[in-house]
């Protein structure tokens, strides 16, 4: 599965890391964890930050975690202002690292702390095949 | 062995449809110059260019200026940190002459914004964050320090008021200096009523993209007094990097590498942040003067709001900042804003600055590059 | 002694117009090939109990239900009891078909809306609400059952030329909205087949049918059934978008 098939406007269509959008369309999140010194990584690197070695496996994440932070997009960018206004959400994973993602919840229901979940979603009314990961409210169980 | 900063200029900013890249570059260029004892362009050694080059369709713009400068054949290159790049350029100046490999250095900071249009230079300004992670989901400039300011607001209860207070500040002495794009005051209700942005952010919390071009001339010491009678020393230099990917720093309440950039200028300079008696800090975004505040250690961390609230960035506060306008009222052309701000500390620290006059021998630049991916702090003393 | 995995163990098919014919032909193979069955029928009950006692004596599960293909609540009742029977739908073939022959300038309306309504309508209720399953869990296979006589105009067949040409085109477009969730959408084009419906069509319709083909016979239920399973496989998870004749050479 080609990198850039990930996002709305991909800028990269070659990367290291690029099975993760193989992961992505089969409905999982996957980071990477350095076999080197076993320190992880999300979003994926294929170079450790810690130790800089280049031998890297995948790992399941979760995706769910805490809003850190938040903001809803009015002014929009070539290429979303179809979408605008939407709202990007800062979200601490559980499994460690941070997702930059839509939050898929009412603008007033917004709340920074509050628990959601990055699901993997493929954009349904475009003929191209784009993933992404929207932020949902966390299931209780 | 000193370095001192002996003549500066300062172009009209705003939209300069009017003039080419180089051209602008020209205007501060010639007011430098003979702001420098008449000094001749045979004299200068080095041209230090600073310019974030993706808006302009000339290519490799020092060439271009050189040329247009009559700057031929000394050596010029380009150096670029976002939105720090002036700053930055300022920085290869000063090791260039520490180094003692040149003795007089020209820096001019340029920037032509409005060749593109706002939707392109927010698509080009969201890629300032991490392509491959998050301006795919349509990340933009303003909505990443809007993310800096609704964590600020959860953590602090800093308000929106606030956040205005910094733009009506900025506009009451930006409609004082002749040479700012904004020359109108604000009231706070205006601009919590102006177009949203990024929440919380809305038009009248973000800085206008700008053309512009400043210049100043930099020499040793030995030369330096040779060329001007008041010549401003730098006495402390700092600059640090943070992560590009905000997903990847430690927090969203401040900017790191501005604490470190700081640091490092307060130590070379031997003074501490309530030293500083005038203030030219990066204002990209409301949000980005109170963080500048607490970073710079101006006030503590969280306090930002009471310090705008209590009006003490205001010439006869504590700590008076962007009394010319900042990067809010003059609008911001990426490259020339850093060295827009010395010009400004340099004209207080001369005793020139007429109406806005702070009495200071110590002032501080503060010049962030994109989210804070680059922080250059500098500080001048008379 | 190694046993073959059957190619559709597992698996949970819904088959519209099951109880006779091609359709009865296609749900037992399905079964036969380890998937349990769904068929729906409009009034052939004793054929109905018939497939679903064969299917069962295979060792999968069946489920019937009466139901009128023009009907949208029918076709929501219908996937719902089958979820709740199987726990899910895998595989979906409209079979489902009519014909109201006659030259256009004697054919009434009612005679043209009812095969436009149980043919073509009829694909596109079950259609949707197949895609809406499969789409969320990322798999599906869709077979539609057209004619050659989609392909081909057939004399006194407006309207069937019609309904099948447009299931034929409603197939391609589906694939093209489904093939990124992991869902195949085909079409396979029977031409004459020996059912009990042609049982009754006079002798030389069906010798002129015959010279027709190329391979000089008529297809049995199990030609097309066959097809039908295949494409339902992963043997053929690069087949989307397509149109399958099997008519022994018909129509070429």
């Amino acid at each position: 599965m080609p990198f850039h098939y990930f996002g709305k406007v991909s800028f990269v269509p070659y990367t290291k890391v690029a099975e993760f959008a193989d992961y992505l369309k089969n409905g999982k999140l996957m980071g990477t964890r350095c076999k080197n010194c076993r320190e992880i990584s999300f979003p994926p690197r294929a170079d450790c930050l810690s130790c800089l070695s280049d031998e890297f496996e995948w790992f399941e994440c979760s995706g769910k975690g805490r809003l850190h932070t938040y903001t809803i997009i009015f002014a929009a960018p070539t290429g979303f202002d179809d979408i605008a206004p939407y709202s990007l959400g800062v979200l601490d994973l559980d499994d460690g690292g941070r997702l930059l993602g839509w939050i898929n919840i009412p603008e007033e229901e917004i709340t920074i702390g509050m628990r959601l979940q990055a699901v993997p979603k493929i954009f349904e009314e475009v003929p191209e095949i784009k993933l992404y990961y929207s932020l949902e409210k966390a299931n209780t169980t | 062995m000193k370095v001192g900063v002996v003549g500066i200029g300062h172009g009209k900013f705003g939209r300069r449809s009017d003039a080419t890249v180089q051209e602008l570059a020209c205007e501060p260029f010639r007011d430098a110059l003979m702001d420098a004892g008449g000094i001749s362009r045979n004299d200068i050694d080095f041209l230090s260019v600073g310019s974030s080059p993706e808006y302009h369709k000339q290519r490799s713009l020092p060439g271009v200026i050189a040329e247009y400068l009559g700057m031929n054949p000394q050596s010029t290159w380009l150096t670029e940190a976002a939105c720090a790049s002036g700053s930055a350029a300022i920085r290869t100046a000063y090791m260039a002459i520490k180094s003692g490999m040149h003795e007089i250095v020209a820096v001019i900071g340029v920037q032509k914004m409005t060749e593109l249009t706002t939707p392109e230079i927010l698509a080009l300004m969201g890629r300032v964050g991490d392509v491959q992670w998050e301006s795919i989901f349509g990340t933009t400039f303003p909505g990443y320090y809007a993310m800096y300011a609704t964590r600020h607001m959860y953590e602090f209860g800093t308000t929106k008021e606030q956040m205005a207070m910094v733009a009506v500040k900025n506009h009451h002495y930006g409609a004082l200096n002749p040479q700012a794009m904004f020359q109108k005051e604000v009231t706070i209700e205006r601009c919590l009523s102006s177009e949203k942005v990024a929440y919380p952010l809305n038009v009248f919390d973000c800085c206008a993209n700008a053309d512009g071009a400043a210049c100043i001339i930099m020499a040793n010491e030995k030369k330096a007094k040779k060329l001007n009678d008041t010549p401003i020393w730098i006495d402390g230099v700092g600059s640090a990097s943070a992560q590009m990917s905000v997903l990847r720093r430690p927090h969203f309440i401040g900017i790191p590498s501005t604490v470190e950039a700081s640091k490092q200028a307060y130590k070379q300079a031997g003074i501490k942040p309530e030293d500083v008696q005038v203030a030219e800090v990066h204002d990209c975004f409301t949000i980005a003067e109170l963080m500048a505040y607490e970073d710079l250690g101006f006030c503590k961390k969280g306090e930002g709001g009471k310090f705008i609230e209590n009006k003490q960035s205001y010439i006869g506060g504590k700590t008076p900042v962007n009394v010319d306008g900042g990067l809010k009222a003059k609008g911001h052309p990426v490259g020339a804003t850093g060295v827009s701000m010395t010009a400004e500390i340099v004209k207080q620290l001369r005793g020139q600055a007429g109406k806005r006059q702070v009495n200071a021998e110590i002032g501080l630049t503060h010049n962030v590059g994109g989210i804070g991916q680059y922080c250059f702090v500098h500080i001048y003393r008379r | 002694m190694e046993v073959d995995i059957l190619e559709l163990d597992d698996k949970n098919a819904l088959v519209t117009g099951g109880s006779v014919g091609i359709g009865a032909s296609i749900a037992i193979k399905l079964a036969e090939d380890g998937a349990n069955v769904a068929i729906n029928y409009r009034k052939h009950d004793t054929e109905a109990k018939a497939v679903k006692k064969r299917i069962e004596e295979l060792g999968r599960k069946a489920v019937v239900v009466k139901a009128d293909v023009t009907s949208s609540a029918d076709a929501e009742k219908m996937f719902s009891q089958v979820i709740d029977a199987f726990g899910r739908v895998d595989i979906l073939v409209c079979n489902a078909g009519i014909t109201r022959d006659g030259v256009i300038w004697k054919m009434n309306e009612a005679d043209w809306d009812q095969v436009i309504a149980v043919n073509l309508k009829g694909y596109y209720i079950y259609n949707k609400i197949a895609a809406r399953y499969f789409k969320d869990q990322r798999y599906g296979k869709i077979v539609n059952i057209t004619s050659i006589n989609g392909l081909r105009g057939k004399f006194g067949q407006t309207n069937y030329s019609a309904a099948k040409g447009g299931e034929i085109a409603l197939t391609k477009a589906l694939a093209k909205e489904l093939g990124k969730f992991n869902v195949n959408v085909n079409a396979v084009a029977p031409g004459m087949v020996m059912t009990e419906m042609t049982k009754s069509i006079p002798p030389e319709f069906l010798k002129n049918a015959i010279d027709e083909t190329v391979l000089g016979r008529l297809a049995t239920p199990e030609d097309i059934s066959n097809v039908v399973s295949f494409l339902c496989s992963e043997k053929a998870r690069h087949i989307t978008g397509g149109i399958i004749k099997v008519d022994g050479g018909q129509y070429i």
